[in-house]
């Protein structure tokens, strides 16, 4: 059973899923900025426990501290109450077993887009032939496996956000999405969310997914984080039961659309 | 199922605007040709129909024949390969100090801090009037011309390479943050790749400080140089002989600006005006 304390209540027929260990455990986190004009929390008392090889969404309104939250999983930010764990260890610097997908691609004009995936395994000291393979089969699942020697401003700027999954090269244990998808046209984005379902599924990775996509968040989630803004917190999780392979089909069905109406009523409600 | 059409879209380049724009070029080309003509032809007419006295501005034929003439000179090389080496050699450390000094005001704040109000400060004094300074600080030869050249030239290089540096994005930033990148490891990857176009404009703009640093040097106390033969000359009235030393010092500048902006092309191949290929 669920133990971690959140308000809305999980469905009961997730319970087969908590043999699964957990991975991060956040509790109490909470940011507060300290600005000229005075202190805005950003995210207030966020308590979450995530298992191995969930897929877990965050939606909520702008400015609700989705990206906040992400940024101190990732350990880019530090908490100011609270703390979250990776693996039982406390997270006050970045780890390699975390990937990041950032809201840009921010790809750099001098290094083809091949080297630029394969920064990240340049800094490691991890750059083999068996990662370029790597590195090429992820670019071919996005469909730029043509444009591995092709400089980042030959493409064009949807081509270029569909770099961003460059960071399941590393293979990271957790991958944290910030909306690495918002700026691209809705076909181009359901395949991509596809693929991506299917890779991190396939390969059991650990995934915090940030959108403003009801639809989307409920479609690729086991459970769906609701967030609401002023000040930034959690307020409600809804488990979506559907089973898996996802497929768009699945978007048709009544359950669908309860999952969709619940989450949407709890950010009617705050 | 799996990868969608839309993912495998790509896209292509018109030929047909390429050639338009190698039309448009030709064009420009072509105006700058007549321009140059017409300066010419003015040049030339102007004082052999007496409009001007050719003590005062010899006919471009004139000043060919005295250029080619102080060519011949013996003493030519001597003072052309003095002024040359003042050049080189203050190029070389002004850009050098520039480039050292603005890396270490923007990869250390605390010396940013205590450092810039004085670089402004010594940025905003009128600097060729350290020159007779330096001449009785380091004498008439060349050392004093190098000093006054690297003075007149660093602070571009500073001042580009402090405001490249600290330009880079902050999601790259984030980006070399995330996958646990060393501050060294972020500087030689991102920052300074990052940072090149920039400081290759201080660099170029430091080439016309330094030409001039040099010849303000000679023109103050110097017994050798271009910059004295031009003082020479003038007092010699031989103005023909003036202008010949003006078109070397100007071929000078050019050649130093068409060899960096080469270098520019083939270092930073990654900017947006670079089509094709
Ligand atoms: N570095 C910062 N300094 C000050 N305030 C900040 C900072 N970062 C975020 N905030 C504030 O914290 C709150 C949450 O910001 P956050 O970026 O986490 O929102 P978000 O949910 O990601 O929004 P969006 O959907 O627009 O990306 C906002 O009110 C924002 O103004
Ligand atoms: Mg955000």
């Amino acid at each position: 059973m669920m133990v971690e304390p959140i308000r809305e209540t999980a469905s009961p027929i997730v319970a087969a899923q908590d043999a699964r260990p957990p991975v991060i455990e956040i509790s109490a986190l909470g940011k507060t900025f300290t600005l000229d004009s005075g202190p805005v929390v950003a995210l207030e008392s966020v308590d979450l426990t995530i298992r191995k090889g969930e897929f877990i969404s965050f939606v909520g309104p702008s400015g609700c501290g989705k990206s906040t939250l992400l940024n101190m999983v990732a350990g880019l930010l530090s908490p100011s109450q609270g703390e979250a764990t990776l693996n039982g260890a406390r997270i006050d610097e970045p780890s390699r077993q975390v990937g990041f997908m950032f809201q840009t691609a921010v790809l750099l004009p001098w290094r083809t887009v091949e080297e630029n995936v394969l920064m990240p395994a340049e800094i490691f000291g991890t750059k083999t032939q068996a990662l370029r393979e790597k590195a090429r089969s992820v670019l071919e699942a996005v469909g730029l496996g043509e444009f591995l020697k092709a400089y980042p401003q030959q493409l064009s700027g949807g081509m270029q956000q569909r770099v961003s999954p460059r960071t399941l090269t590393s293979e990271p244990d957790v991958l944290l999405m910030d909306e690495p998808f918002g700026a691209l046209d809705e076909f181009t984005r359901e395949a991509m969310n596809m693929e991506l379902m299917r890779i991190t599924q396939a390969a059991g990775i650990t995934v915090l997914f940030v959108t403003h996509n009801i639809t989307e968040a409920v479609f690729m989630a086991d459970r769906v984080v609701v967030m609401t803004p002023h000040p930034g917190k959690v307020s409600g999780v809804v488990d979506v039961d559907l089973p898996r392979p996802r497929d768009i089909g699945q978007m048709q069905e009544q359950r669908f659309t309860d999952l969709m109406f619940k989450v949407r009523g709890i950010l009617g409600h705050g | 199922m799996a990868k969608s059409a839309a993912l495998q879209m790509g896209q292509q380049v018109g030929a047909s605007f390429q050639n338009g724009k190698k039309q448009e070029d030709l064009r420009y080309r072509l105006y700058s040709l007549a321009i140059i003509i017409v300066i010419l032809a003015v040049w030339e007419i102007a004082p052999r129909l007496g409009l001007v006295s050719p003590i005062i501005l010899p006919s471009f034929t004139a000043v060919v024949g005295a250029l080619i003439s102080l060519m011949q000179q013996d003493f030519f090389l001597r003072h052309f390969s003095v002024t040359l080496t003042e050049i080189v050699v203050g190029f070389v450390l002004g850009t050098s100090i520039g480039l050292v000094l603005g890396i270490a005001l923007a990869v250390w704040p605390a010396a940013k801090r205590i450092a810039y109000p004085f670089v402004v400060g010594f940025q905003a004094i009128p600097k060729i009037v350290f020159a007779p300074l330096f001449i009785a600080w380091f004498g008439f030869g060349m050392s004093s011309k190098v000093v006054m050249a690297v003075v007149v030239s660093f602070f571009p290089v500073l001042i580009n390479t402090m405001v490249g540096l600290e330009s880079v994005p902050a999601e790259a930033r984030k980006l070399m943050r995330s996958i646990k990148a060393t501050p060294l490891q972020t500087f030689r990857k991102v920052s300074l790749p990052h940072a090149l176009p920039v400081i290759f404009a201080g660099v170029k703009a430091a080439l016309t400080f330094v030409v001039i640093g040099a010849i303000v040097g000679e023109f103050v106390g110097a017994s050798e140089g271009l910059g004295y033969l031009v003082e020479l000359y003038k007092n010699q009235l031989r103005i023909d002989r003036v202008f010949a030393v003006i078109v070397i010092l100007a071929a000078i500048g050019a050649g130093g600006y068409f060899l960096l902006e080469w270098l520019d092309r083939k270092l930073i191949f990654w900017r947006s005006d670079v089509e094709g290929k």
